[in-house]
Formats: C-alpha cells, structure tokens, sequence
C-alpha cells in the first residue's frame, strides 16, 4: 500500500487511512484523553505520514512507523495545550468527552457517578509518565499483543510487560485516592 | 480497591501481566492458575489489576462508544476481543481566521512556510517602494484625462517657453516705435472747472452747504474719476459729505 501510495496513486493512502484510523484515535484518546483532540491529533497524524511518506524505510512495520508519529503528535499537542493554558476550559470538556455516549435513558445520578469515575480514571493515565502511558493506551485502547507494542516501541517484550505492570500499579493508587 | 502497596511483589509480575491478558499460552496460564493459588500477592494482585483494568475499559467504552464484552469470570484470563471499526466522522470545525491561519502552517511543509514567508516580505517590500514613489511624486496639473501630465516645474518652463516665442514672434510682426510716453493735456475749461472745484473743496470745511449731485458728478468727470458723463458713475457718493 505504502508503495502503491510512493507511486503516486491517490487511492493508496486513503487505504491507509481507512485501515489505521480506529487505532490512531484510539491511542490518541488514550493519550490525550479528550474526543477532540485525539480527532485533531488522528488528522494531524496522517497528514505528517502523508507529507514523510518519502521517509518511511520498508523495514519497519506500517503500524510501527504511524504509532510513532502519532506518539509524537500526542506530545506535540500537549505541549502546546500547556503552553496555551487551557487548564480552565478543560475541566468542562473533559465532563463533556466523559459522558457524551452514555446512553440516553440513564438517571442522572448515575450519570454524575459514571461522569466522576471516568474522570477520575482519565485523570490517572494521563498522569502516568509517558513510557507507561504509551504502554496502558496500546494495551487498553488499541488491543495491542505485548509483541506488537515491543516492535512499535522498539523495546523487548519484557520492558513492555513490566511498564504495564507498573502502570498498573501506578494506576491503582491514583483510582485508590479517588475512591477515599 | 484494597491497598497493595504494602505487600509483597512477587518475582512473578511480568507472568501476571500475561496472564490478566490473556496472552499466554495454554500451558503457562494452567502453570500460572496453579501458582495464584499459592501465592497471596499475586491473588491479590490479579484481582486488583483486573478492577483497574475494568476501570479502563468503562471510561474507553463510554468514549468511544464501543462494546467490550469480558468473557473470562472468575481465575480466568480477561479476554479482550478485537472490536469492529469505529467510524469516525471528521466533522469540518468553524475556525477562526486567526486560527485557520495557525492550522495551515502548522500543516504546512517547511518549503511552504518558507516560500509563504518570503513572499509576504517581498509583498511588503514592494508595497512600501510604492508609497515612497507616490509620496515624492509631484503634482500633476492636467485636468483632462487626454492632457499630458506636467510636473509644475516642467509647466512653469513650458510656459516661459511660450510666452517667449510669442513675444519674439509679436516683435517681429509688428516692431513697435520707441516714444516718449504722451503727456497728458487737459482742456482749458477742464483746467479752470477743477481749479474752481478744488477751491470749492478747500474752503468746504467753512460752507455750510455741501455739493448737490450734479456738483460731484461734474467734479468726480473733471477729476477723471469717471470716464464721461453719458457713462453710469462706477459708484454713489454719499449726499452728505463725511464731516
């Protein structure tokens, strides 16, 4: 496909996208936490494969090489959001990100309770550091094997089991402060 | 969640790991479920992780609107089937011009910022040269769009050209004889009428009575303030003298 889409065919790339879309907005919002960014951050992602298409050495995986890009694409976005100081409207959209697809018929109370846990659980990974960050949202949101998340991060399979165990860990105390 | 801090980690945490997910094989998981049994820390553990994990999945669930049945229960190993493609629809967002602009260089490939920048410096640039021109240019005095333009230097010239070329070709045509300006000759009865006018005049501070119209019509002719008498009077004077 990548070479299809080097040759100039315009049908490739939109191949590309179609296939890895799913799984570039789901590490997006694992990492960035919130609907709109993970949407912009998925864009600018691909838009970045686009442009480097030229760059992309046939040895690594397609998967591998988009995962990377859209890592750095994350952290891209969050730099700038701290620099931008938007910690004010955050604390709205992240209420909004955390309910818009709860169903429709359940009770308020309900919602305010899925609402406060989602938040709480948003809060917890995104502040893991960013090594067992990647490793939860590759796990947790895209499915990843642990042999698929050592080839993208190109770590042996024993560092990503031990980054999630200890992102697991990490997890656990800061769920466990929010249920006190 | 029960507290985990305190106890032991087991030297078996990355079996765990593989374990929770699934991903061992058939003959590691039965190895693992016999060691669980055993071992409180990793029992403790497993159970722990998998509510974190739970966690997870709700808050992933509710986000992204998929559904992710857990079929392990109980010591058996969460499952986590490959769910079907989400479509997400990119719906166009209203940008701000300001914001529009930030997105298309921050998009755009470095040539093109480049090219982008360089072409606004010379943008500028030539706008700049352009008021400097208008700024010093005089001018112009032609009304008529047909009129060739003339600076008001160039004019000025062009009209002392002509006027020069009009003078020589009028002193050509017709050369005017050199004379003495004519001296100027009054009637005698012109001269007697002013004389007596100008007494009249001089001792009009002691009269009593001023000059009627007809006086000062025949004084204003005599003086050569008017040019005749059948000719209308340029202006009134006042039927009483200023005292």
């Amino acid at each position: 496909m990548v070479e299809r889409a080097l040759t100039g065919d315009p049908e490739a790339f939109g191949e590309i996208v179609q296939r890895w879309e799913r799984r570039i907005f789901a590490l997006a919002f694992g990492m960035l936490g919130r609907e709109e960014d993970a949407r912009d951050a998925t864009q600018e992602t691909f838009l970045a494969a686009f442009r480097n298409l030229r760059g992309f050495r046939g040895e690594a995986k397609v998967s591998s090489w988009l995962h990377r890009i859209a890592v750095n694409q994350c952290i891209t976005r969050q730099r700038r959001a701290r620099v931008r100081s938007e910690a004010a409207l955050e604390d709205e959209a992240e209420k909004n990100a955390a309910v818009f697809a709860l169903p429709a018929d359940i009770s308020p109370a309900r919602t305010a309770e899925y609402t406060e846990r989602s938040l709480a659980v948003r809060r917890a990974v995104s502040g893991l550091p960013l090594d067992l960050r990647q490793v939860v949202v590759m796990k947790e949101f895209e499915e990843l094997t642990f042999q698929e998340i050592s080839e993208v991060l190109d770590v042996p399979l024993s560092t990503v089991k031990s980054r999630l165990y200890t992102a697991l860990r990490q997890l656990q105390m800061r769920l466990q402060k929010f249920g006190e | 969640m029960r507290e985990i801090n305190e106890r032991p980690i087991c030297h078996r945490s990355e079996d765990l790991v593989t374990y929770l997910y699934g991903e061992a094989t058939a003959a590691e998981a039965e190895d693992f479920s016999a060691h669980i049994e055993q071992c409180d820390a990793c029992r403790a553990e497993h159970a722990i992780f998998t509510q974190v994990h739970d966690s997870i999945v709700a808050w992933r669930n509710e986000a992204l609107g998929t559904i992710v049945v857990r079929e392990a229960q109980g010591a058996e190993p969460i499952s986590l089937p490959i769910t079907e493609p989400a479509t997400f629809a990119y719906s166009p967002r209203k940008l701000s011009a300001l914001a529009a602009l930030r997105e298309f260089f921050t998009v755009s490939p470095l040539w093109l910022r480049g090219a982008t920048a360089v072409g606004a410096l010379l943008l500028c640039a030539l706008l700049l040269f352009a008021v400097s021109r208008s700024w010093r240019r005089p001018i112009n005095v032609a009304k008529e769009a047909n009129e060739p333009k003339y600076s008001q230097q160039q004019l000025d010239q062009e009209v002392e050209k002509q006027v020069k070329e009009r003078m020589t070709a009028l002193t050509k045509e017709n050369p005017l004889p050199v004379k003495a300006p004519p001296k100027l000759q009054q009637p005698k009865s012109i001269q007697v009428r002013s004389q007596v006018a100008i007494n009249q005049v001089r001792s009009g501070s002691q009269r009593t009575r001023g000059l009627n119209r007809q006086e000062r019509e025949q004084l204003a002719a005599d003086l050569g303030l008017i040019p005749g008498r059948d000719e209308e009077l340029p202006f009134v004077l006042p039927d009483q003298p200023n005292q």
